[in-house]
């Protein structure tokens, strides 16, 4: 089985008083509910303008419906006003600013679950990485 | 200001050769240069029911709405089919489900945190002690 493992760091050492910041964690990704490693990967960079408005990043298919996904996403603009609105459906999540990456599980619990990606002030170019269980392959026309 | 870094890395074997992704942010408050500077505090929640409950509301604490707010997650626990159900909103509105975090899961997101449709749930798959660590940085 493939082993894909994410792993975080969190420091600082003046966000609290007399309280060094070191924050750990790391987990290998599996398959929901068991100890089988995810096995499709999905990767890809573009770059978002603010004219392609609400973008869907992924769309969500039955095949993928409460798996254990893993997303990650980064928005590599320099100019820190610019940012990516990041939506789970008609939800917003949050703002991907200048140099901000984002990793969460995506669980697609039902098909209209999709991630939805927008620029905002300017063209943000982006990189991003599914790690996913299975997805509903489009048939040949 | 304060100077927060986080770095995630990932490594996998799914494709034919090694996948490396290694990436660091220094948090900002929105649009500008300047760090972010306040936070929660690293807070751990212990459970022992399977009923969705709050996890963080968006106007507990004086979080700027549509700010670079970030919020980290942690299941605590090892047990990989044993999952913190994340979701945004109240299960009674139109709640939108991130994703499930198995046994030794984390996540960081950015946070919207504009109204209660932003409000952030938790539910455990088991009625088993299950316990989950979060902080929240914010602007």
């Amino acid at each position: 089985m493939a082993t894909t493992t994410a792993s975080v760091s969190i420091s600082s050492s003046d966000l609290q008083v007399g309280n060094q910041l070191a924050l750990n964690a790391s987990t290998t990704c599996m398959k929901a509910g068991l100890t089988t490693g995810l096995e499709k990967i999905e990767m890809g960079k573009n770059t978002l303008t603010v004219a392609d408005g609400s973008t869907s990043l992924k769309l969500a298919t039955t095949a993928g419906v409460d798996g254990a996904s893993k997303v990650y996403l980064c928005n590599n603009a320099t100019d820190e006003t610019f940012y990516i609105r990041l939506d789970l459906h008609d939800t917003i999540v949050g703002r991907l600013y200048a140099g901000d990456w984002l990793f969460i599980p995506w669980s697609q619990n039902d098909t209209t679950n999709e991630l939805v990606i927008q620029a905002i002030g300017g063209s943000c170019p982006y990189e991003y990485a599914i790690f996913k269980e299975d997805e509903t392959v489009v048939a040949g026309a | 200001m304060a100077t927060i870094n986080a770095t995630v890395s990932i490594g996998s074997d799914i494709m034919s050769y090694a996948t490396n992704i290694s990436k660091t942010m220094t948090m900002k408050k929105a649009g500008t240069t300047t760090g972010l500077n306040l936070t929660t505090g690293l807070s751990s929640k212990r459970y022992t029911a399977t009923t969705q409950v709050v996890l963080q509301t968006y106007n507990d604490v004086a979080v700027t709405s549509g700010g670079a707010n970030k919020v980290y997650i942690r299941n605590t626990g090892s047990d990989k089919a044993e999952f913190f159900k994340v979701t945004l909103a109240d299960a009674t509105d139109a709640v939108e489900e991130i994703g499930r975090l198995y046994g030794g899961d984390w996540m960081l997101m950015p946070w919207e945190a504009a109204s209660a449709d932003h409000n952030i749930y938790v539910q455990p798959s088991t009625a088993e002690v299950m316990t989950l660590e979060f902080m929240i940085f914010f602007e």
